[in-house]
C-alpha cells in the first residue's frame, strides 16, 4: 500500500517505450505485465551470459512475424529458436516466392475450399503457394540426401541445411543458417515436413532416402543448456516448442532464469500452454527466484510491443554477441 | 480434340483427379504422383494418365478453366 497507481499520460509523439513506461506506471492488469515482460527482456538481452531461447508456437509467421524474428536472429536477440514445423514451413513458402494474405474471418470457408485457399483465422494461405514450396523442399531433400549418404540428421541439422540453400534474407531460417543460430523442431512431423519427408521417400531408392531422427536433437539442446550460465525463454503461446525449452532446463538441474510467456490459454485444463509460470516453478524447470511473468495476450500484439520497447532501450548500435 | 464443357467436368482429366493440386491456377495442375516418379509435375488441366482417380474435389478449377478466354490454334 506505498506505492499509488500513477494515471496514464500519453501524448502525441510518444515512442513505444515510452508508452510502456506509462504502462509500467500504471502497473495494473495486462499493462502491468507487459510492462515487467519488458523489464525482464531486457536484462536477458543486457546479460551476456544469458541464452535467449524463443519458444515459438501458434500462426506467428504467418500473420507477421516473420522478419521480426528474422532480424532478432541477426541481432542475437534469439540464441536458440525451438519452433513448431508448421512455423517454419510457412518461413519457407515465402522463401521460396509464396505469400500470406490478408483475408478474413467471416468468409464461406466452403467456397475457400473450392479455391484451393487454407484459411488460417483471416489469413489465407493459397494452395499452390504450398504446392511449390513442397516441390523446392523435396528437391532439397533429394540433394542433402546425396550429400548426407545415410546418416541421420537432427532437425537443427536440417534447418541448417536448408538455411544454406536459401538466398531470402528476410526468412528466418536463413538468417539462423547465418548468424549460426539453433533450429529445433520437436514436433516436426506434425507439420507439413512430414508430407514433404514422404514424397522424398517415395522418389528415393529403397534406403536412400534422408534420415532424420527426432532424438538426436535432445543432446543437443541438452548440451547448450549445459552451457549456458543462465537460461532465459520468450514464450508465445505454448505447446511443444515452451514444454522443450522448460524440460531441458529441468533435465540438466538448472531452470530457468527468465521466462515470458505471452498467451491466451488458461491454466484449469491443465495443458502445458496455459500452466502458469508458478505451475512450472513446482517442477524444477523454472527457479523460484527467475524474473519472470506471464502475458494473457494475444502475440502478435504484445510480442512485437515488447520487442520494440526493448530495441528503443537498447539503442541502434546494440549487438549481443549470443551465448553460449 | 474438341472437349465439351460437360465432357470436361465428368471425364478422365487431371482436374477430376484425387491428385490435381492448383499450379498457375486454372491452367495447369501439380501431380504429387508423378513427381514421386520423377516426372514433369506440372500438367495441363485436361491432361490424364493411368493413374487417373476419379474423386471430385468439388472445386472451381475446371469451372475457372473454361470461362478463361482460349487462345485459337493457329
Amino acid at each position: 500500500m506505498r506505492t499509488p497507481v500513477t494515471h496514464m499520460q500519453l501524448s502525441p509523439d510518444m515512442t513505444v517505450n515510452q508508452l510502456i513506461e506509462q504502462f509500467k506506471n500504471s502497473g495494473s492488469f495486462g499493462a502491468g505485465r507487459l510492462a515487467s515482460a519488458c523489464d525482464i527482456f531486457e536484462k536477458m538481452a543486457r546479460d551476456p551470459k544469458c541464452t535467449i531461447q524463443l519458444a515459438l508456437a501458434g500462426a506467428m509467421v504467418p500473420a507477421g512475424l516473420r522478419k521480426l524474428i528474422a532480424d532478432m536472429i541477426r541481432l542475437r536477440l534469439i540464441d536458440v529458436l525451438v519452433s513448431t514445423g508448421a512455423n517454419m514451413v510457412h518461413d519457407l513458402i515465402e522463401a521460396t516466392g509464396g505469400h500470406h494474405y490478408k483475408g478474413h474471418w467471416f468468409v464461406d470457408d466452403y467456397l475457400l475450399y473450392k479455391y484451393h485457399i487454407y484459411r488460417i483465422y483471416d489469413v489465407f494461405v493459397p494452395e499452390e503457394d504450398f504446392v511449390k514450396a513442397d516441390e523446392a523442399l523435396v528437391e532439397m531433400l533429394d540433394e542433402i540426401a546425396a550429400k548426407t549418404k545415410k546418416k541421420p540428421l537432427s532437425t537443427n541439422e536440417l534447418m541448417g541445411e536448408i538455411g544454406a540453400r536459401l538466398k531470402d534474407k528476410n526468412s528466418i531460417v536463413r538468417s539462423a543458417y547465418e548468424a549460426k543460430v539453433p533450429i529445433f523442431l520437436p514436433a516436426m512431423r506434425d507439420s507439413e515436413f512430414a508430407y514433404i519427408h514422404r514424397v522424398h521417400q517415395r522418389r528415393s531408392e529403397a534406403g536412400e532416402a534422408l534420415m532424420v531422427d527426432a532424438f538426436r536433437e535432445v543432446p543437443e539442446l541438452l548440451d547448450i543448456t549445459s552451457r549456458s550460465e543462465r537460461l532465459g525463454m520468450i514464450c508465445l503461446g505454448g505447446g511443444v516448442p515452451r514444454n522443450s525449452v522448460q524440460h531441458a532446463a529441468l533435465m540438466t538441474g538448472k531452470g530457468l532464469d527468465y521466462s515470458v510467456v505471452i498467451t491466451t490459454d488458461r491454466p484449469e485444463p491443465g495443458g502445458l500452454s496455459g500452466s502458469t509460470i508458478e505451475e512450472t516453478i513446482s517442477w524444477g524447470k523454472v527457479k523460484y527466484k527467475a524474473n519472470k511473468t506471464m502475458v494473457i495476450s494475444d502475440a502478435l500484439i504484445a510480442f512485437p510491443l515488447m520487442v520494440a520497447s526493448v530495441m528503443e532501450r537498447l539503442g541502434k548500435g546494440f549487438h549481443r554477441k549470443g551465448s553460449p | 480434340m474438341h472437349m465439351t464443357r460437360t465432357s470436361q467436368k465428368t471425364g478422365k482429366i487431371c482436374g477430376n483427379c484425387r491428385y490435381h493440386n492448383t499450379y498457375d491456377y486454372p491452367d495447369s495442375v501439380f501431380c504429387f504422383a508423378r513427381f514421386t516418379e520423377r516426372k514433369n509435375p506440372v500438367v495441363s488441366i485436361l491432361f490424364s494418365c493411368d493413374e487417373w482417380e476419379n474423386k471430385l474435389q468439388e472445386c472451381n478449377c475446371l469451372d475457372d478453366y473454361n470461362k478463361k478466354p482460349k487462345k485459337k490454334a493457329k
